[in-house]
């Protein structure tokens, strides 16, 4: 499935941290290219292995009808081929010299991820290949047939056969009345089964200039080295004009949407989605601690009130993720066998309303603040979490350098924000409702054990 | 996403793969392959027989810590499948001194985590907290595994959660294959128990279960545990002496685990998922043990058959037929042979083309073998991305530092590792081929629409097995 939203747990606040302990050994250095492509580099000598990373700012929000999920169909095009590396060379080239790579496409952004040994050689055949690439793709309608089949037959995996990914599509398609977020990343099957040549070199177009990239590099290497290559290869391409504005914003919602998906299954789903602003927004932080108080752990108040008081679930998740527009805040549940989804709907909203009705003790808002604080320590274990991570902030905050003062604005904070925001947006009528009803499979095979 | 990495997540059952062998801080002769040096750690045996591995590593203020038990699955009595797992998950639920609701409230405030997991082998765990909070952490990290008192109420909430754990998993073909698969290749053998329990076997469990086997399976003399972080290391051996040094208990001997049947002819399960648009299915037989002499070889060997994106199953069934978002193949090394199966799912239509095709490209790795430049590319491979693979993090290396203990293996599996691999010949490979990538012999689970695959289930084998996904079992 495509890195979306979160679907897991709640545990995994990876992107969310503080950042005093950031000082130690993370010093990053930046160079803008000429063409505006900016360059992080974060030097770190423990495995003799790099992270490579390329942000590009355009995702399913810069899409249409008719063509929707072209952006993640385009993620996977880009390693089928250009001028000097044909099909199949980029991953061919990459593992043989130990190298392997990915890539993921969310509403707002596309990432490219290249991990490898760090050798002067490695690094070169890299520069050269991201540039063939980035410039050159080529577009063969055989290979763009059989791509067709690969996201669709990915699509049928995460959202047709996964109770999960259907319901939170609907979710989003109702949560969501203007706004082009209102549409899968991966893209409704018949504009996968459609969209054409024609609409991939648009999308190139659009999407691809390198003043519309970050890149950022961590691990074995120096930060002159990968500068030096950068002005080498990817300096000479030509700036363009970023894509156009998203002008579009989602009227405020004035009463609760509900709508129900059924299907055979054995057990019910649901999710609460409710409109909350985008990241660079004031209220993010005090909502990211909301989101540690409700659903980080199993002494968070929605494990505790659903899953471990009341029993009327076995799991809860949610929470936000980083958007350039109003995005949603999210809660997924996964009832008991047999449970009256109502009363699981009473439960969950009652928690809101506390939070909103009575501040959180200082005891708890520092159990917040401390795990946000290891999270953020999680997240800069490997050289790809520390990749990620800075690209991210330099994205979504407009600079990297936010992730080091963020354990200044948790500290900032009061119970009475925490309490605020849940007042501000947990809401009845901000609220979007989807049920996955579940009924018996018509089955013709039944229980006989051997047929010849 | 591009790539596939087919998730059996699952709340059911970890299958803790361990492919090949492993190593920590590279030095710089490993960067043009010449070797690599597990870095310097402390073994320990306290006198209780406890096996304590310490290394210390400063590149975040975090310290993991990694215990393995000698007592998995296999030790579950009939009848009670998922019990080694449930026991591990009820550590956190109540001790002498402290609720359930405590022992979360106070890990959270720390910002720790206690996970637990189980497989055919053994039980085991993981738990990371703050350097500032090593006292701290250390003592709930004790109190869970030395104290635990599986209160009725949290063992009967927990076995509720878990029976509907297993019928959520269903509701997703993908969580739940390898259960099937388990199941149906090895039959009665303890390796085709289903780790995490089914429907019926968990809601037989007791509380008496759960601290019987508690009892006989939690013992120092089974007990291994590394810790892995910034700390120093004497201070930590004291530390850890402390909290585990009088616990004496007796346990009861790993349970001896014989070696699986291989299947011999052609075995076909399909398990009926009527509102499946896609079949999921599994091929395979059994494979090898975790300490096979051949096991680098093995895994050079599959990961050009199966074992990253550019492989021949992915090559042929994704990147030139579009079949499928992925397809791959794996070696579960165990402690005895452990299965061995390729992997991956087509649309209902396409179901006899992938299958068709997964075959033949099983049959020309036979007939035609690998190539010379892809033995190079396959050896560069596994050398490189092993680091950020398993020598990262402290907890990857908490992980290794306990898999190599548990198995029997020494620092020569890592400090070896680059000159077997550069060892590894194309004779070899044929060997290795013939040996033990099956070809006639070979067990099949497809889950799917029965109404739709039925008629092509047939074609591969002379038996077909049917049961519908929401029977309870696997």
């Amino acid at each position: 499935m495509i890195t979306i939203r979160k679907v897991v747990s709640a545990a995994l606040l990876l992107l969310v941290g503080l950042g005093t302990a950031a000082a130690q050994n993370f010093e990053v250095k930046t160079h803008t290219l000429k063409n505006g492509m900016k360059v992080l580099v974060q030097e770190d000598h423990t495995i003799p292995n790099v992270a490579f990373y390329i942000f590009y700012r355009i995702g399913s929000r810069n899409e249409r009808p008719g063509t929707t999920g072209i952006s993640h169909f385009f993620e996977h095009m880009m390693f089928n081929g250009a001028k000097k590396y044909g099909p199949g060379e980029f991953d061919r080239v990459m593992e043989s010299f130990g190298g392997h790579n990915n890539a993921y496409t969310s509403q707002n952004v596309t990432v490219y991820q290249d991990w490898f040994p760090s050798t002067p050689k490695n690094l070169e055949q890299i520069f050269d290949m991201e540039a063939d690439r980035i410039q050159n793709l080529a577009f063969d309608p055989k290979i763009i047939d059989s791509e067709r089949g690969v996201v669709a037959s990915e699509r049928r995996a995460g959202v047709d056969n996964s109770n999960f990914g259907l319901l939170n599509e609907q979710l989003w398609a109702t949560a969501f009345t203007a706004h082009t977020y209102q549409w899968p990343v991966v893209g409704w099957m018949s504009d996968i089964e459609s969209w054409t040549m024609a609409d991939l070199q648009n999308h190139f177009r659009m999407g691809y200039a390198p003043n519309n990239a970050t890149m950022v590099v961590v691990g074995d290497v120096t930060s002159q080295e990968i500068f030096r290559l950068a002005q080498k290869y990817i300096e000479p391409i030509a700036s363009r004009e970023a894509p156009p504005k998203v002008t579009t914003v989602e009227p405020e919602q004035k009463g609760e949407r509900r709508i129900y998906v059924r299907k055979p299954a054995q057990l019910p789903v649901i999710m609460a989605g409710y409109h909350i602003p985008e990241t660079k927004h004031a209220d993010w932080y005090p909502l990211q601690l909301a989101e540690t108080i409700l659903l980080s752990g199993q002494s968070s108040r929605l494990y505790q009130r659903l899953v471990d008081k009341d029993q009327l679930a076995i799991q809860v998740s949610g929470g936000t993720d980083k958007s350039f527009d109003p995005a949603l805040f999210e809660f997924m549940v996964q009832p008991k066998q047999g449970v009256d989804t109502a009363a699981v709907e009473k439960a969950l909203y009652q928690e809101l309303v506390r939070l909103a009705s009575a501040p959180v003790s200082d005891e708890e808002l520092q159990k917040a603040q401390n795990i946000l604080l290891a999270d953020f320590y999680r997240g800069l274990k490997t050289i790809n979490g520390r990749a990620n991570l800075l690209g991210s902030y330099e994205v979504f905050f407009g600079d990297y350098k936010k992730l080091f003062s963020e354990a200044d604005e948790y500290t900032k904070l009061t119970a009475a924000d925490v309490q605020r925001v849940a007042a501000k947006y947990f809401t009845d009528n901000n609220r979007t409702v989807a049920i996955l009803v579940p009924e018996a499979a018509k089955s013709a095979a039944g229980q006989q054990e051997t047929s010849k | 996403m591009k790539k596939t990495i087919v998730q059996f997540s699952s709340l059911l059952m970890l299958v803790v793969v361990m492919c090949g062998a492993a190593s920590a801080q590279v030095t710089p002769a490993a960067k043009s392959g010449a070797g690599l040096r597990m870095p310097p750690y402390r073994k320990v045996a306290l006198k209780n027989g406890m096996t304590v591995l310490l290394m210390e590593r400063r590149q975040v203020p975090l310290v993991s810590l990694n215990y393995i038990v000698r007592a998995g699955s296999v030790s579950d009595p009939k009848g009670k499948e998922g019990l080694a797992s449930a026991t591990a998950a009820l550590l956190r639920k109540g001790t002498k001194t402290r609720t359930a609701e405590q022992i979360s409230q106070q890990l959270d405030f720390i910002g720790a985590s206690f996970t637990t997991f189980a497989n055919a082998d053994l039980s085991g765990g993981r738990a990371e907290f703050m350097k500032k909070d090593i006292a701290k952490g250390l003592e709930l990290f004790a109190d869970l595994l030395l104290n635990p008192t599986f209160p009725q109420d949290e063992v009967k909430k927990l076995i509720a959660q878990r029976v509907d754990g297993v019928r959520a998993a269903k509701d997703r073909a993908q969580n739940v294959i390898p259960e099937y698969y388990h199941a149906f290749l090895f039959g009665g053998h303890p390796y085709g128990r289903p780790v995490g329990g089914d429907e019926r076997s968990l809601t037989a469990i007791t509380r008496d279960d759960i601290a019987a086997f508690y009892q006989s399976g939690y013992a120092p003399g089974n007990m291994i545990l590394a810790v892995v972080g910034d700390f120093n290391a004497a201070e930590m051996e004291k530390m850890i002496s402390d909290r585990f040094g009088n616990w004496i208990v007796k346990g009861a001997a790993p349970a001896a685990i014989p070696a699986p049947q291989m299947a011999s002819g052609k075995r076909l399960l399909l398990v009926d998922k009527p509102d499946s648009t896609q079949t999921y299915y599994m091929i395979g037989n059994t494979g090898v043990a975790r300490t096979n002499d051949d096991r680098v070889g093995i895994e050079i060997v599959n990961t050009l058959f199966g074992g990253r994106f550019t492989s021949m199953i992915n090559s042929a069934l994704r990147i030139k037929s579009g079949l499928t978002y992925g397809a791959r193949s794996e070696f579960e090394m165990m402690k005895a042979p452990g299965a061995f199966y390729i992997s991956t799912y087509t649309r209902n239509e396409s179901t006899e083309k992938a299958i068709d095709m997964t075959l033949d490209v099983l049959r020309q790795l036979h007939e035609k073998g690998i190539t010379e430049e892809e033995l190079r590319s396959a050896k560069e491979y596994i050398k490189g991305t092993l680091p950020p693979q398993r020598l990262e993090t402290n907890d990857q290396l908490a992980a290794l530092l306990t898999e190599l203990e548990f198995y029997g293996l020494s620092d020569a599996e890592i400090n070896d590792y680059y000159t077997k691999v550069d060892a590894m010949t194309l004779a070899d490979s044929r060997r290795i081929i013939k040996q033990y990538f099956p070809l006639e012999n070979l067990a099949f689970v497809l889950v799917g629409n029965a109404s739709d695959i039925g008629t092509v289930a047939k074609k591969y084998a002379p038996e077909v097995k049917t049961k519908s996904i929401v029977e309870p079992g696997f």
